[in-house]
């Protein structure tokens, strides 16, 4: 029953992705190819943390491994080579899953810190040495190429590379979904609770770790080709820490014990990046908010609290829950207004705009405008502002807390919706 | 017991020795298990029972001296070569996958047993075979009511049978327990007892046990480790007559 409404749900869902893009503007349908590879590259992340348990700090470097190889293979697509278009991420997978089986060689040679900050080292290697290989990389310029076309397919326009870049997130998303379907796949799981087990009943734990690796490492990087074949082109920084750190933020918002919760945490991320990085400088901040959120309120992540409330959907009284949840919201809301307010204000006061306005005024603190109103730095109501935000917020959070807590609780439901985690070790 | 003198044992230590730093936990142990036998190893707490075991499985290689297995030489082999070659152990403290079902615990070594260790191309649930063993595994060790629940929310001797179950589902011939039954009730034990008695039928039992009664209703012989040696290898009747054992160990409870 489930497993047809799941797949009715997958098919409504795809149809929407396929259907949807063509009304958009061409800057959405930009969004969409980066939410996309957001999505792939969160996936393939997550099969180390979430199922295998290691932590990878330098996932840009098989995500930019992916995406050079691409542009090689391009290249050299543009100087004759007959090879498909559609198919140039299979470079990248090549690619991915070569330099995975060296590095996570290396890496799962130790668990835990050693693991992460061994991937972290690697990443940097190839950060640090990718300007210097002129050849391979392009020095700090990077390569560049252009999307050759195949058969009837011209690859010209954004939609056409959308439905490549959907065509391959699907079918990749799928495969890493059945591999949790495989023998190996439940070993993985096997790895992540308890390796030394593992390694008594027969098993060479760390040859399937590096198996483990390597294969997160190939779907890395044909997420890193997709975007060269979106961008055409590429350069070192896309070994930068920012690259795999960013995975990783994207990932727990998501929550890495369930498998669509990465593609959740991907896409909220990117789609926001793509409506308010235009209108503010301090997104990074904003990010690193959420996610300290997420940690503290919400550990197992956005994909944790909604599988939380699908498992408990039947005893939950939904009419009920409604309006605390409408309150919840509201609440939210408010601080974050304050906290957007506060800290676009503290950019624009220290920011060099500001000192030039302030030399002009002879020193003093001349108004700022934000949200298309003028403030005073020195008037009371500037700072009454965010501050009533936040207290009102925060008070009326508190009091939907306690309501919803005490409506999951009077369900018999001692957890509260963020709480439990164990939903990938559950029997296949 | 029908172990005549050419038959090869099936393990067999040869003055082996383990030291940690400065502190030598196993002083030269010689040991003889033949095959078929259910043998018991007894000492007093830190006599270095569990060291041995960790050394004959893998997890530690012996400072010196030769562990051989079927004939052939396992010291220093890796934990997944010898269970390969066919012994499987248990853990004094329960060593489970917690965050697994009951029937996946026992599943990855129904698989190593086929080895399909890395299969990659064919879902799991299609496999008839591995899903047949497991179940008949899970039935043995009378856990099919909690087949699908988390092992870690099994009670104490639920995982302790869990831990049994998980030994022998690589296939292995010779089979350590290291104190299967530590920490149960007189009725647990004595179920437990009744099972492992059942599923090392045919086997090579070698096990640590520090219950004289359990001892006595499952083992052939004993061989007592005192100090990080073996004071003495005997039948349990023999062992408990022994002058020496009953000064060394067995006097404080005998008396
Ligand atoms: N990895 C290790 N490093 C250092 N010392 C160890 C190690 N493992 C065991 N020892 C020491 O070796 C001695 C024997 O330990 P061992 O666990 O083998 O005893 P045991 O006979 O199994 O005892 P018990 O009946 O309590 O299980 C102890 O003094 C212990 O502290
Ligand atoms: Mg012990």
């Amino acid at each position: 029953m489930t497993n047809m409404r799941n797949l009715i749900l997958g098919a409504v869902f795809l149809v929407l992705l396929i259907a949807v893009p063509p009304l958009l503007d061409l800057a959405w349908q930009n969004a969409l190819v980066n939410i996309l590879i957001a999505s792939l590259f969160a996936l393939a992340f997550n099969l180390l943390i979430g199922q295998a348990g290691l932590l990878s700090f330098g996932h840009a470097a098989y995500f930019g491994i992916g995406a050079f190889a691409a542009l090689h293979l391009m290249i050299a697509v543009e100087n004759g080579l007959p090879f498909p278009t559609p198919l140039l991420p299979l470079a990248g997978a090549a690619a991915g899953l070569t330099v995975g089986l060296i590095a996570g060689y290396f890496a799962t040679m130790r668990s835990g810190v050693y693991f992460a900050l061994v991937t972290l080292a690697i990443a940097e290697l190839f950060h640090s040495l990718a300007p210097r290989l002129e050849g391979m990389f392009g020095g700090e310029a990077g390569i560049a190429s252009m999307r050759m076309p195949w058969a009837s397919f011209t690859f010209g326009s954004m939609l056409s590379v959308y439905y490549l870049v959907l065509a391959w997130v699907v079918i990749c998303g799928l495969g890493l979904w059945a591999y949790t379907r495989t023998p190996f796949g439940r070993l993985t799981l096997a790895l992540r609770d308890n390796e030394q087990r593992v390694r008594f009943l027969g098993y060479n734990a760390h040859a399937s770790k590096v198996i483990v690796f390597a294969i997160s490492a190939m779907v890395t990087g044909i997420a890193g080709s997709l975007l060269a074949i979106s961008n055409e082109t590429a350069n070192y920084s896309l070994f930068a820490s920012a690259v795999s750190s960013q995975v990783v933020l994207q990932t727990f918002v998501g929550g890495a014990t369930v498998f669509l919760g990465p593609v959740l945490g991907a896409a909220a991320f990117a789609l926001f990046s793509f409506l308010v990085s235009d209108l503010t400088r301090s997104w990074v901040l904003y990010q690193g908010l959420i996610f300290v959120l997420v940690m503290l309120y919400a550990p197992s992540g956005i994909g944790g609290v909604v599988e939380h409330h699908i498992r408990n959907r039947k005893n939950l009284d939904w009419s009920r829950l409604a309006g605390p949840y409408l309150l919840a919201l509201a609440g939210g809301l408010l601080i974050a207004a304050g906290v957007v307010f506060l800290t676009e204000s503290a950019s624009i006061l220290f920011g060099e705009e500001y000192a030039m306005a302030r030399q002009g005024a002879n020193g003093g603190l001349p108004a700022y405008e934000l949200f298309g109103l003028i403030w005073k730095p020195l008037s009371f109501v500037t700072w009454t502002v965010p501050a009533a935000l936040l207290a009102g917020g925060g008070v009326v959070l508190m009091r939907a807390r306690r309501e919803i807590g005490a409506i999951w609780d009077s369900k018999g439901h001692g957890a509260r919706p963020a709480a439990k985690s164990a939903s990938m070790g559950g029997a296949a | 017991m029908n172990a005549s003198t050419t038959e090869q044992a099936a393990l067999r230590l040869a003055g082996v020795t383990k030291s940690f730093g400065p502190i030598e936990v196993l002083k030269g142990v010689n040991l003889d298990i033949r095959r078929g036998e259910r043998h018991a190893v007894i000492g007093p707490n830190g006599a270095g029972k569990s060291t041995l075991f960790n050394l004959i499985s893998g997890m530690f290689s012996p400072s010196a001296g030769e562990i051989a297995l079927n004939g052939r030489s396992i010291a220093g082999l890796s934990p997944h070569l010898i269970n390969r070659a066919g012994l499987s152990r248990s853990f004094q403290i329960t060593n489970i996958f917690h965050r697994l079902s009951v029937f996946e615990n026992l599943r990855i070594g129904i698989l190593a047993r086929h080895g399909m260790r890395y299969g990659l191309f064919r879902p799991i649930a299609r496999m008839r075979q591995v899903n047949d063993e497991t179940t008949e595994v899970l039935a043995r060790v009378g856990l099919e009511a909690r087949a699908h629940d988390l092992a870690g929310d099994l009670t104490y001797s639920e995982q302790r049978a869990l831990e049994i179950g998980m030994t022998l589902t690589t296939g292995a011939e010779i089979i350590l327990l290291d104190e299967p039954t530590a920490g149960m009730s007189r009725e647990e034990t004595a179920q437990a007892v009744d099972l492992i008695r059942t599923v090392t039928e045919g086997k090579t039992l070698l096990m640590v046990e520090h219950d004289m009664s359990v001892v006595f209703s499952l083992c052939d012989r004993v061989s007592v480790l005192v100090y990080g040696s073996i004071l003495a290898t005997d039948t349990p009747t023999g062992i408990s007559a022994n002058r020496a054992v009953q000064e060394a160990y067995l006097g404080e409870e005998a008396a």
